[in-house]
């Protein structure tokens, strides 16, 4: 319990701390907003980042209400200091600031070059300044507060018209050279101001802007001449969305197309990844065994080329095939142990082994693991794990684990009489399936959303899970609600009757350790939470549940809905969430269930207690 | 220890394992439950005429089973056939002479031979927990313990035995007696009460107590040390009656608590809680008034034999003690902590 607990204190206080983050970074933007008068709707196109900035330095003092503006490009990104600090560079690089811009006309080209001046004079006599914006935002957020209501409103709206009208217009020209550094200069110039200084007293923001100049040079030059800096843009904007203690987890963005798959990786893996990134092949053994039946493909298709040996080339060869597949979605441990003893099997083959010979020992190696590992080991554990249910039991389990599920469809064929109670959970919903081909199966099935635990869990007398991995220090890593559904087993009244028993097979098996569920995870598309379910709705008035609908963000941050936003569009109040700067969606994909809430382990070499597990792996590896 | 062949009447035909053992128990009273199991398949091997090994896993199998329906609670037996069984194939399947590929008749005889020797050895391991677990009783300490083991009697004896000695070692005992009728043995006092003799003939000052009286006594106690009938693989032991609730006492008043046990009575059972062990006990028995009635008048008619098959309130009743309770378990190969227990396991068994 303690340290569960403490685990999600410890999410809750990196939330808040990415809610200071926002907040600072938003102050430093502040001083700007003195400056800017927006006159102009044409004037939008040209030099709309500036009011963006204005707006978002606004926001400041009253972070909770007045969230409507965004400024995407001011808010900093994540953390506090360290991230900011990139961001900080730019004002120095000045490309426009709003009181030089306005005579330009031609949006998308004049802003670079004639705003540099007023972004020097203003990030003035601030060179040590924006190494610690943290210390500014104090100062910042007062000054704001003398802008009126009014005023405020006025802002906020010219902004959202601003970053709609650049939002178009990115659209419009992809990539382009000619419209791309317009808008991303500008905002560079926007933040300028504000990082530069509180006020304008003009000095050398030369020697600054040296220093980052030389550390900006690639992106600088490419402002003013190509179309680089809004792949820049879009990854900072995209940092904005990351929820700070996640942030070592976002890495790269999941692959959407096979487009730009290098030449050598197969078919038969170019389609797996992509149905492992929409979920088609989903958990941790179908992916392993899939990615093994692919590659078993992959090397039936393989011929060594000249001057290599099978042993050498096709190791290499295969991790294209690997590297692809894990930015389709990271890899799971199963598939890295598969891997792991494929490519062991490869580098034992004897170079004077013909290839053919090779390849169907490679062939067999995989059919055998497959079966072994996971086919057979299915079905002991199933079988040894049905031993654990006896009659009138009430057996509860989470999400969709296909070992579970054969563990119970066992049981129920032995005769045994008992009741099932599936939990389970947005966006995935794998309960679903389960639940469906048990009932089908003529099982009792009750099934219910996390929200329903306490009274699922009521009367319980067992709890099954599956796994997705076990840590080396019996730590049980698995669908993202496991730990609650076997806390909520043990920590139930009089729950020491209430045994978690969890099904793994010995290839999910690692010899890492988790202390926590931060620091290794994997974070999927926040849109996944979004998306609502298309509601059969009778009145004309919004659903009242969708905004309810789970809003896992930075814990701490105030609940950041715009009424406005909100009543617009009807499908989900979440819909914008990408345009509204202090609202952060996290979508996690798995947690770490402590030991002492996992009373047994089954696998195919026995039950176990969670503490024996290191040992069995490094049996089942050394064999 | 003599060979008592003879209680299983030389050349009889029809070879009785059950009767062997339970033979074997009466005639040794220092014999614990798994020895007596093994020393019984030894007796059976050297009686039958196998001559491949598969007819001798079999019949192996075949009275390992027949043995185990015939005790009423075999989970102390069941580590030692286990044991018995996981040794056996593992020599036969070692290359080399006395591989498959070997002499049958010289593959019996080393494995009848080595099967005495497994006995021999492990009923030296009581004399090397004793010295393991002396450390644990520290002068002026306060033991509380109970039941019959002779692990413990041997280790609280070696411990006496020092008194006076260049490491005199002075403690008290609390020595919790069965309050139930029928835990008494042949000379009709509880068992244990042997035990508290040998001790106070020793010096020992030994105070004994109900069951009732634990919660009493238990912060007099400095350390609590219990036997066992099985270690399981995760660490929890099944004990007699009592233990648990000695367990969880233990526990509530941070007294340390640890068991006694020889690896011969790891098993290789897991039970998630005191209703999960592979045995049947019907310790609570819900009756009403009609019931007891009933039960009255089949009695009355039923044979006598039938009876003790029944009898709930036997002293054979266990319960399972759980990991978490545990200090350490002092074994003969080590004081080891709970978790320990399964990687000892799975190192014999694979």
């Amino acid at each position: 319990m303690g340290q569960l607990l403490s685990g999600l204190w410890g999410v809750w206080q990196a939330g808040r701390a990415a809610a200071y983050g926002i907040i600072a970074g938003v102050a430093v933007s502040q001083p700007a907003s003195r400056r800017a008068t927006p006159t102009t709707s044409e004037k939008v196109a040209n030099a709309p980042l500036s009011v963006v900035a204005f707006n978002s330095s606004i926001a400041t003092p009253t972070p909770t209400s007045s969230s409507s503006s965004s400024s995407t490009a001011t808010t900093p990104s994540t953390t506090t200091t360290t991230t900011t600090m990139p961001s900080q560079p730019q004002p120095s690089q000045g490309t426009t600031t709003p009181s030089a811009a306005p005579s330009t006309s031609a949006p998308s080209t004049s802003t670079s070059t004639s705003a540099s001046k007023p972004a020097k004079q203003q990030s003035s006599k601030q060179a040590p300044k924006p190494k610690d914006n943290a210390s500014s935002a104090p100062a910042g957020s007062s000054d704001s507060a003398a802008l009126t209501p009014a005023e405020l409103k006025k802002k906020a709206k010219a902004e959202k018209a601003a970053r709609r009208a650049r939002e178009r217009a990115d659209r419009e020209q992809p990539g382009a050279a000619g419209g791309a550094p317009g808008t991303p200069s500008a905002k560079k110039g926007a933040a300028g101001p504000g990082a530069g200084g509180k006020d304008s007293a003009a000095t050398t923001g030369a020697q600054q802007q040296q220093q980052k100049g030389q550390k900006q040079a690639p992106r600088r030059g490419s402002a003013q001449l190509s179309g680089q800096p809004s792949a820049a843009e879009v990854k900072k904007k995209q940092e904005e969305k990351n929820v700070s203690v996640f942030g070592h987890l976002y890495g790269q963005q999941r692959r959407t197309t096979v487009a730009g798959a290098g030449k050598e990786v197969h078919p038969a893996v170019l389609a797996l990844g992509l149905q492992m990134r929409d979920y088609v092949v989903c958990g941790s053994s179908a992916r392993c065994v899939a990615t093994l039946l692919a590659f078993k493909r992959v090397i039936e298709a393989y011929t060594t080329p000249l001057g290599t040996s099978l042993a050498r080339h096709l190791t290499t060869h295969l991790s294209h095939q690997i590297t692809y597949l894990s930015t389709c979605r990271p890899l799971s441990i199963s598939q890295g142990n598969a891997i792991r003893a494929l490519k062991l099997a490869i580098a034992s083959i004897d170079p004077s082994v013909p290839e053919a010979d090779a390849k169907a020992t490679l062939s067999d190696f995989i059919d055998s693991f497959i079966r072994e590992k996971i086919t057979v080991a299915d079905q002991v554990i199933a079988g040894s794990a049905a031993q654990k249910i006896q009659d009138g039991d009430v057996v509860v389990t989470f999400a969709g684990s296909s070992i579970v599920k054969q563990t119970l469809l066992t049981a129920h064929k032995q005769g045994k009489k008992f009741r099932v109670s599936i939990i389970d959970s947005r966006p995935l919903f794998e309960g679903k399936n389960l639940a469906r081909t048990l009932a089908t199966a003529g099982l009792d099935v009750q099934y219910s959303l996390m929200n329903g635990i306490s009274h699922a869990i009521k009367d319980a007398t067992k709890v099954f899970l599956g796994a997705h991995a076990m840590t080396s220090n019996g730590r049980l890593y698995s669908r993202v609600g496991t730990a609650l559904v076997a806390m909520s087993a043990k920590e139930r009244a009089g729950g020491v009757e209430v045994p978690v028993i969890v099904c793994c097979e010995t290839v999910k098996f690692t010899d890492r350790v988790a202390l926590d569920s931060i620091v290794v995870n994997e974070i999927a598309d926040a849109d996944e939470l979004v998306i609502a379910e298309p509601v059969q709705q009778l009145t004309g008035l919004p659903d009242p549940a969708a905004p309810a609908v789970e809003l896992k963000k930075g814990k701490a941050a105030p609940p950041p809905v715009e009424p406005s936003t909100a009543s617009q569009n009807m499908s989900s109040p979440l819909k914008d969430w990408k345009d509204s700067a202090n609202l952060q969606l996290l979508n996690i994909m798995y947690d770490v269930t402590p030991a002492e809430y996992v009373d047994m382990v089954v696998t195919e070499m026995g039950s176990l207690p969670p503490s024996a597990v290191p040992i069995v792996h490094r049996m089942s590896t050394n064999l | 220890m003599p060979a008592p062949t003879s209680g299983a009447s030389d050349a009889a035909k029809p070879f009785d394992i059950v009767a062997t053992y339970n033979e074997l128990l009466r005639s040794d009273p220092d014999l614990t439950m798994p020895i007596a199991a093994i020393e019984a398949l030894v007796l059976l091997l050297t009686h039958s005429p196998s001559s491949t090994i598969s007819e001798t896993l079999d019949l192996l199998e075949k009275s390992t089973a027949h043995l185990k329906q015939s005790i009423p609670n075999p989970i102390g037996l069941s580590a030692g056939t286990d044991l018995f069984q996981r040794y056996l194939i593992t020599t036969l399947q070692r290359p080399g002479q006395l591989g498959p590929a070997g002499d049958f008749n010289a593959i019996r005889a080393h494995l009848l031979s080595n099967g005495r020797l497994f006995i021999r050895r492990a009923k030296e391991s009581r004399d090397k927990i004793a010295a393991f677990g002396r450390g644990f009783v520290r002068d002026g300490s306060t033991v509380l313990t109970n039941g019959g083991s002779r692990v413990v009697a041997s280790l609280l004896q070696k411990a006496a035995d020092e008194k006076g000695g260049p490491s005199a070692v002075r403690f008290r005992v609390i020595y919790v007696l069965s309050s139930a009728k029928h835990d008494v043995d042949s000379s009709g006092e509880p068992e244990g009460m042997q035990m508290v003799r040998a001790l106070r003939a020793k010096g020992v000052p030994v105070a004994t107590i109900p069951e009732s009286a634990v919660a009493y006594a238990m912060g007099k106690a400095d350390i609590v040390i219990v036997g066992a009938e099985g270690v399981v693989e995760n660490g929890g032991i099944v004990s007699r009656m009592g233990t648990y609730q000695i367990g969880l006492l233990a526990k509530a008043m941070d007294k340390p608590f640890y068991c006694v046990a020889e690896s011969h009575k790891f098993v290789r059972i897991y039970p998630l809680g005191q209703y999960d062990l592979p045995i049947e006990q019907r310790v609570i028995d819900f009756k009403t008034e009609e019931e007891v009635a009933d039960e009255a008048k089949q009695q009355q008619a039923a044979t006598p034999a039938v009876r003790p098959v029944n009898s709930a309130d036997s002293s054979d009743v266990v319960d399972f003690t759980p990991p978490h309770l545990i200090s350490a378990l002092i074994t003969d190969s080590g004081v080891l902590t709970p978790s320990a227990v399964s990687e000892e396991l799975i190192k014999i068994w694979f």
